[in-house]
């Protein structure tokens, strides 16, 4: 089998060179053959998603998602990939809760909804009760193996949690405190981020984390610091509108405040990447997207205001900046007409209380100060 | 036809002594002169270079990565002025930057003068209530932007309870946004009642020396 230095060697070229899975396929198969892999049960939970991160991770190319699911992992229940229903289908995750406790791994795609605890959100029936998503992550996350939530609904609310979230959803990290979730963000997430992670559980276990809980092979740089358009940034030249080749700074791009290696690895079977069809990026693997994020095309988040109403940072920046201008000459005016400044600059600027008197003494050049009566 | 004469040594110091108005003293010693205007100019480096990080003007087709360089080492410039007068304040005992109730209490009565409802403004210690609380809100905002900007900079590497708790690189930036905000809010306030109210005070942070009126009996 190959080493895990090996293995991270293989995400970093196979993210420059657009060919991870073909890479990583031959060791595997090697292993698997070898009986070296023993194949990791994983279930995959759904709950406030839009099922983006799962047609992402069909997006694999070669190997196909089913040499996958054949050879590495034992895929064991995922709503798009069962192939059965009802509760025939729910059996196969009770099955796998009950026979295989600290064996499976828990995947979990989508925010996790509390509201009226958590009844906006059903994922189940058992025994003529409705379960919601979370009660059934919680109870089966409580005995995987791994737990990883992939997209930005999983791992940080994402777009179901954006202003003013009437659901009340959060991440999985949150209703999981016990656990260390392992987060897999972007809206959606990237097959390779995911199959990446899910590899390295099967083959060494629990992948390096970084500041909010992502694995760092993936998520441990800025785009921007790998930006192909960075020399523009360093030099000053800057896109004035989206679909310009220079950089997209000026329009809002959030390369600078995102981490994840876009940059190399694109998108699409590396065919392209939001950068690089002109269109700044969004920062969606960032926990707080999409309100920290929004306007795509400004810097800052618009804050919100009690009755539903956003107004820019900026817009608010510069209102303050407008009314201290308009305070300041409104105080210069009113002290200039009532004589505040005159008299305060004439109580400080005079040195003396009298001009001094000199009477010329008898003698050439000589001077006797006169006596006056002091003030 | 006016004449001028030179007059005598003894003479000039005799008419000084007679008649100069109240009592001239040491105000601002020389490290907090330093300090002042040190900061003062690291302050508008900082804030120029983190505006045009966070906003490029068209105009200006400047070296980002220069801009960058520079608003890191007037950051620590002024960490370092900072530094000189905190020390410069433990040496001397001088707690006249640290607000007390009995100087809030006068803040009320220092705004009616500020809006003409007073003729005068209330007794004070060195600085009064507004200038208090102005000044000592720059030193823990700047200090809590220093240490955001130490978080960004070390890119979660270290501190990541800080990123933890503000939520994110992109929180990070709007914090030190709207601290640098407020202070291009305040320091307009600042210069303002500096030419205004007591030029001499204004003197005594170039010459270290200030005239204080006599006192009345």
């Amino acid at each position: 089998m190959i080493s895990r230095r090996d293995f991270l060697k293989l995400v970093v070229k196979g993210a420059v060179l657009g060919n991870f899975s073909q890479l990583i396929t031959p060791p595997l198969a090697k292993a698997v053959a070898a009986g070296e892999i023993h194949k990791l049960p994983v279930v995959m939970i759904e709950t406030g998603t839009c099922t983006g991160d799962s047609i992402s991770l069909d997006n694999i190319w070669t190997p196909t998602f089913s040499d996958i699911l054949t050879n590495i992992l034992d895929w064991r229940y995922d709503w798009i990939m069962n192939q059965v229903q009802g509760q025939e289908a729910y059996g196969i995750l009770q099955e796998t809760y009950e026979k295989m406790p600290q064996e499976y791994i828990l995947i979990v795609q989508g925010s996790m909804i509390q509201r009226d605890n958590g009844h906006y959100n059903h994922v189940g029936y058992e025994n003529g009760k409705l379960i919601t998503g979370i009660e059934l992550v919680r109870r089966i996350g409580l005995k995987a193996k791994y737990v990883v939530a992939i997209g930005s609904c999983a791992t940080y609310g994402g777009p179901v949690a954006g202003y003013p979230n009437p659901t009340q959803s959060t991440g999985v990290q949150d209703i999981l405190p016990e656990r260390r979730v392992i987060n897999v963000s972007g809206c959606p997430a990237h097959p390779d981020w995911i199959m990446g992670t899910l590899l390295h559980l099967a083959l060494y276990g629990e992948p390096e984390l970084e500041k909010f809980g992502r694995p760092k092979l993936f998520y441990g740089e800025t785009v921007h610091n790998r930006c192909p358009r960075r020399s523009f940034y360093d030099q000053g030249i800057f896109a004035t509108a989206i679909g310009q080749k220079e950089c997209l700074f000026r329009v809002g791009c959030k390369g600078p405040v995102t981490y994840s290696d876009c940059p190399i690895r694109r998108w699409n079977d590396r065919f392209n990447w939001p950068i690089g069809c002109n269109t700044p990026c969004i920062g969606c693997t960032e926990p707080g997207y999409p309100d920290l994020m929004s306007p795509f095309t400004s810097h800052l988040p618009d804050i919100p205001f009690p009755g539903g109403t956003k107004v820019n940072t900026d817009s608010i920046g510069l209102g303050v900046l407008g009314l201290t201008s308009v305070a300041i000459t409104g105080h210069v005016v009113t002290s200039l007409y009532k004589g505040r400044i005159q008299k305060n600059l004439l109580k400080t600027s005079s040195k003396t209380n009298h001009r001094p008197a000199l009477k010329k003494a008898q003698g050439f050049h000589k001077y006797w100060l006169k006596k006056t009566n002091k003030v | 036809m006016k004449h001028s004469v030179k007059l005598r040594k003894p003479l000039l110091k005799q008419i000084k002594a007679d008649n100069l108005k109240g009592s001239i003293i040491q105000s601002q010693p020389l490290w907090v002169r330093i300090f002042h205007w040190g900061f003062a100019i690291s302050l508008v480096v900082i804030i120029s270079t983190g505006l045009q990080l966070h906003k490029p003007a068209h105009f200006l087709a400047l070296n980002f990565s220069k801009v960058l360089v520079a608003h890191i080492v007037f950051s620590w410039f002024a960490l370092g002025f900072l530094a000189l007068r905190f020390t410069d304040a433990l040496i001397r005992k001088d707690d006249s930057l640290i607000p007390k109730i009995r100087d809030l209490k006068h803040f009320p009565k220092l705004m009616a003068y500020y809006f003409y409802l007073r003729s005068s403004p209330p007794p004070a210690r060195k600085y009064n209530s507004g200038q208090l609380l102005i000044y000592f809100s720059w030193f823990l905002v700047f200090l809590l932007a220093s240490f955001l900007g130490l978080a960004s900079y070390w890119q979660g590497e270290h501190l990541i309870w800080v990123w933890r708790l503000v939520g994110g690189f992109q929180m990070i930036r709007w914090i030190k946004f709207m601290i640098s905000i407020y202070f291009l809010a305040t320091i307009p306030v600042h210069i303002y009642l500096s030419l205004t109210e007591d030029i001499s005070r204004l003197q005594a942070m170039v010459t270290g020396y200030e005239r204080r009126p006599p006192k009345k009996n």
